[in-house]
């Protein structure tokens, strides 16, 4: 890899550089045969890693869960109680709220006993030294304590009260591997567009499955493809549709799937109703180099996750 | 006591099958020890953990906790499955003339195969990546080290494992990635 940019392909793919620098890098990828390549490499990694299945056993699992929650715990609950005891519990409370109110009636008096050119030494002393968490820790003040001390302070606490359960795994966005930071717009595309495209890609890789599942057994050429090749005409047609609305709405690696794909389609729709075999395994091998299946099948899913 | 089942369960049910694969990646492909890696993080999360930290912050405890396992693990064993690989990789039947399915499976192996090359650290931040799609801060987190490490790592390791794919694909005739 000699080209400078590759690094930031890496960036760029996981929706990690400012849009600016991200439209930047876009734009070199356009005149660089070598950027598109280690694009394409790196994606093809991420479907090949993202599509790796364990063997886990349901029974496993809830073994697993079953065992756990038979163990007894070591430390109680949330909650107030922690680090007191439930004995000590009240008696701290009523002392703490003690302290609390002695201290503000005394803050109160000292107050208001201080002349105006006293009041600005207390506003300057009071005035806390700027520490870059703080602010979190003040809004926040609850007693708990974490393992993880490094994150402590930046991690968002949660309410006491059982909140909604949340999706903990962060869901892939469409065109996230092209999008920019969270805080700015990512590409507009509306619904409509985005279930069709899902749509088709869930067409295309059936078509694509059932292409590579062509027999090639009778010695000169394969068995019919004349539904392949129809319905590999209609989502032609489709494709250039949404490739160009992908291209409108600045939604690259969409558009950039659907340009590898449009070349595959267009040649099983020309192939003839009993085509050669040497044609057919030609066709594959392209499928297969390029991996399009699986990339189909990651953005399928991550277009009806974002759509739900 | 009965809530927070429930939301153990919860997190349980959402993580275990997660975190199972990320060890089994991480420890190259040895599936029944990232099973048991992955039930003894729950069960210390369980024991220990478990109500001193947001649920989201749980996730990130787990995972470092597994990692660490995965770790130890690795240094205690890896003379004797070094061993146990290399007799495997040649008693392994080769085929001469793959068919797709099988041709996809192989390059699974061999993606875990590649994986056990890179060093810890970057495997661990391209598999938290690509797998459990954290963010380059949450896996600063998860690792405690900063984004720009966490960038630079892995970078190295989608450029190592490329390059050595494609030198496998030429020795093997095996279709690149």
């Amino acid at each position: 890899m000699t080209c400078n940019f590759t690094e930031k392909i890496s960036s760029l793919i996981d929706g990690e550089l400012a849009t600016a620098e991200a439209r930047e890098v876009e734009r070199h990828l356009i005149g660089c045969n070598e950027c598109q390549e280690v694009r394409a490499d790196f994606l093809n990694l991420r479907s090949q890693l993202s599509g790796f299945e364990t063997s886990l056993a349901p029974a496993v699992q809830s073994r697993a869960l079953k065992k756990i929650l038979s163990t007894p715990r070591r430390t109680p609950a949330r909650g107030f109680a922690w680090g007191f005891g439930t004995r000590f519990g009240t008696q701290a409370a009523a002392f703490a709220t003690l302290v609390i109110v002695a201290a503000i009636i005394g803050f109160l008096i000292y107050k208001s006993s201080n002349t105006p050119s006293n009041e600005k030494h207390i506003a300057v002393q009071q005035t806390p030294t700027p520490v870059p968490t703080a602010t979190v820790e003040q809004k926040q003040p609850e007693p708990e304590a974490s393992p993880n001390k490094g994150n402590e302070q930046t991690a968002p606490r949660r309410p006491p009260s059982p909140a909604p359960k949340k999706p903990l795994v962060r869901e892939p966005k469409p065109g996230e591997q092209f999008a920019a930071i969270p805080a700015t717009p990512e590409p507009f595309r509306s619904a409509d567009a985005q279930t069709m495209t899902a749509l088709h890609f869930e067409k295309s890789e059936t078509l694509l499955v059932a292409f590579r599942n062509v027999r090639l057994n009778e010695p000169g050429s394969a068995t019919e493809v004349t539904y392949e090749r129809q319905r590999a005409k209609q989502l032609v047609i489709q494709n250039m549709m949404l490739r160009r609305q992908a291209d409108a709405a600045g939604d690259v690696q969409i558009s950039s799937l659907l340009e590898s794909l449009e070349p595959i389609l267009i040649d099983i729709s020309n192939l003839p109703d009993k085509p050669d075999k040497d044609a057919v395994r030609v066709i594959r091998q392209r499928v297969e180099r390029k991996n399009i299946v699986p990339l189909l099948r990651v953005n399928s899913t991550a277009l009806a996750r974002a759509l739900d | 006591m009965a809530s927070e089942d429930e939301e153990f369960t919860m997190l349980f049910q959402d993580f275990y099958p997660s975190l199972c694969r990320f060890l089994e990646c991480l420890l190259g492909g040895r599936a029944p020890l990232a099973q048991d890696l992955a039930q003894e993080s729950f069960l210390q999360l369980h024991r220990t953990a478990w109500g001193t930290m947001p649920v989201d912050e749980a996730r990130f405890w787990l995972y470092r906790v597994a990692r660490n396992m995965a770790i130890n693990e690795f240094r205690k064993s890896h003379t004797r499955y070094r061993l146990f690989d290399r007799v495997v990789e040649t008693m392994r039947p080769r085929a001469r003339n793959p068919e797709q399915e099988y041709e996809s499976q192989e390059r699974q192996t061999l993606v875990l195969e590649m994986l056990q090359t890179l060093p810890e650290d970057q495997r661990t931040a391209l598999l938290l990546r690509e797998q459990e799609q954290l963010s380059y801060r949450e896996i600063g987190q998860v690792l405690n080290v900063s984004e720009s490490k966490v960038k630079v790592d892995i970078f190295r390791a989608r450029a190592s494992l490329r390059e050595r794919w494609t030198r496998i694909s030429h020795v093997n005739h095996v279709n690149p990635v």
